[in-house]
């Protein structure tokens, strides 16, 4: 009984979660005051090493992408509930550098004040600098626990479900979302 | 330590499959699939076969990328007979969500872009699972004796002006004329191929 009762707890907490990432309004972010730095594979990957936090989630996702923009509000959600409990998310844009001004507006209409980064290096290099597991296929994304050891990666959308039971399974927490405070 | 090891296997065994497909010298899988093409007819990577080599390549309408790629795709696809190299287009994505790459939208393209090769639809994606082809547009040249030679991207840059390295056509005259393909296996970023559910 008190297991029923705890996994009817627990669905009500996802429910809730899921809930609050479709209903949660977008977070007012001026393009002016969103932060695009450009970076290469090697960078990304000594961020993820020297990031101290629990869990590092890297998207790389492109503004031409639909899949990506599909994602993306979730993506962000997940980002912004998961972040007091140790997740970082390092959200790459795959777009050329011309395209940064819809970069930095695509950002700023889907609430992303926190720091975000566009590829500036050739495809082949930026591809095999961040492992042999992506194709290139866009989007992907990569998990990596503290230590910076991959820990799951996967091409293709995903939904605030799976984003958030796949970060949990990596921070080592029980699912308690917070209300969306970073 | 043990719990490290672990993840690193299951993610190395998860991911060997996605990101491994067809290796250099391997055989066209699932050549005699028959496809409808934007004539009409149901055409298969078999029907298509040149003396010299064929070409796949997995394309759509929709995605920026591949229409970024579309004209020189056209190019490289018409003078393929030329060579006795076989073209063939796929288009395996699920049009669902993605009207444009419907059949109806895929004859347009052809006929506009004057593809003189078969533009086919992939009724089930099962093609592209297959060759374990994940983006659009993404090249697959067999030899003339149907080894894998080259798979990768079409060349080096969107910016048709900006190409300095031009891969797949430097693969097929590489190929055709019996020599080592210098670049086998090229990456690039790309939209995913839009796989309809598994049957």
């Amino acid at each position: 009984m008190t297991v029923i009762r705890r996994s009817i707890t627990v669905g009500i907490l996802v429910c809730l979660g899921g809930w609050y990432a479709a209903c949660a309004p977008t977070k007012t972010v001026r393009v002016e005051d969103v932060r695009v730095t450009s970076v290469t594979a090697a960078d990304i990957q000594k961020m993820v090493h020297d990031s101290g936090a629990k869990a590092v989630l890297v998207n790389m996702w492109a503004t031409w992408c639909g899949p990506c923009r599909a994602e993306f509000p979730d993506l962000v959600s997940v980002a912004h509930q998961y972040q007091g409990q140790g997740l970082k998310v390092l959200l790459v844009s795959a777009d050329v550098e011309a395209e940064l001004p819809a970069v930095k507006k695509f950002l700023a209409d889907r609430g992303v004040e926190f720091p975000a980064y566009l590829k500036a290096e050739k495809d082949q290099a930026f591809i095999d600098g961040m492992g042999n597991q992506w194709t290139g296929a866009l989007p992907a994304t990569f998990l990596y626990d503290g230590s910076g050891k991959l820990r799951d990666f996967w091409e293709g959308e995903a939904t605030f479900s799976v984003f958030t039971q796949k970060v949990v399974k990596v921070l080592g927490e029980p699912i308690k979302p917070t209300g969306g405070t970073p | 330590m043990k719990s490290n090891s672990f993840w690193t296997l299951i993610v190395s065994l998860s991911l060997a499959g996605s990101a491994f497909g067809l290796t250099i010298g391997d055989k066209a899988p699932d050549t005699a699939v028959k496809m409808k093409n934007v004539d009409g007819k149901e055409v298969s990577i078999a029907d298509v076969t040149g003396k010299n080599g064929t070409l796949v390549i997995f394309s759509c309408n929709h995605c920026p990328f591949a229409k970024a790629w579309q004209e020189r795709i056209a190019a490289i696809g018409n003078s393929g007979k030329d060579k006795g190299v076989g073209v063939i287009v796929i288009n395996s994505n699920d049009p669902t969500d993605y009207p444009e790459d419907n059949y109806a939208e895929m004859q347009k393209r052809a006929q506009k872009l004057g593809f003189t090769f078969p533009y086919v639809v992939d009724a089930t994606s099962d093609v592209a699972r297959a060759f374990n082809a994940t983006r659009t547009p993404e090249a697959f040249l067999f030899d003339k004796d149907g080894k894998l030679v080259y798979h990768g991207a079409i060349d080096d840059s969107q910016d048709a002006s900006a190409v300095k390295d031009h891969f797949l056509q430097d693969a097929i005259t590489a190929s055709t004329a019996g020599q080592t393909v210098a670049n086998k296996e090229t990456k690039f970023v790309g939209c995913g191929i839009k796989f309809r559910a598994k049957t």
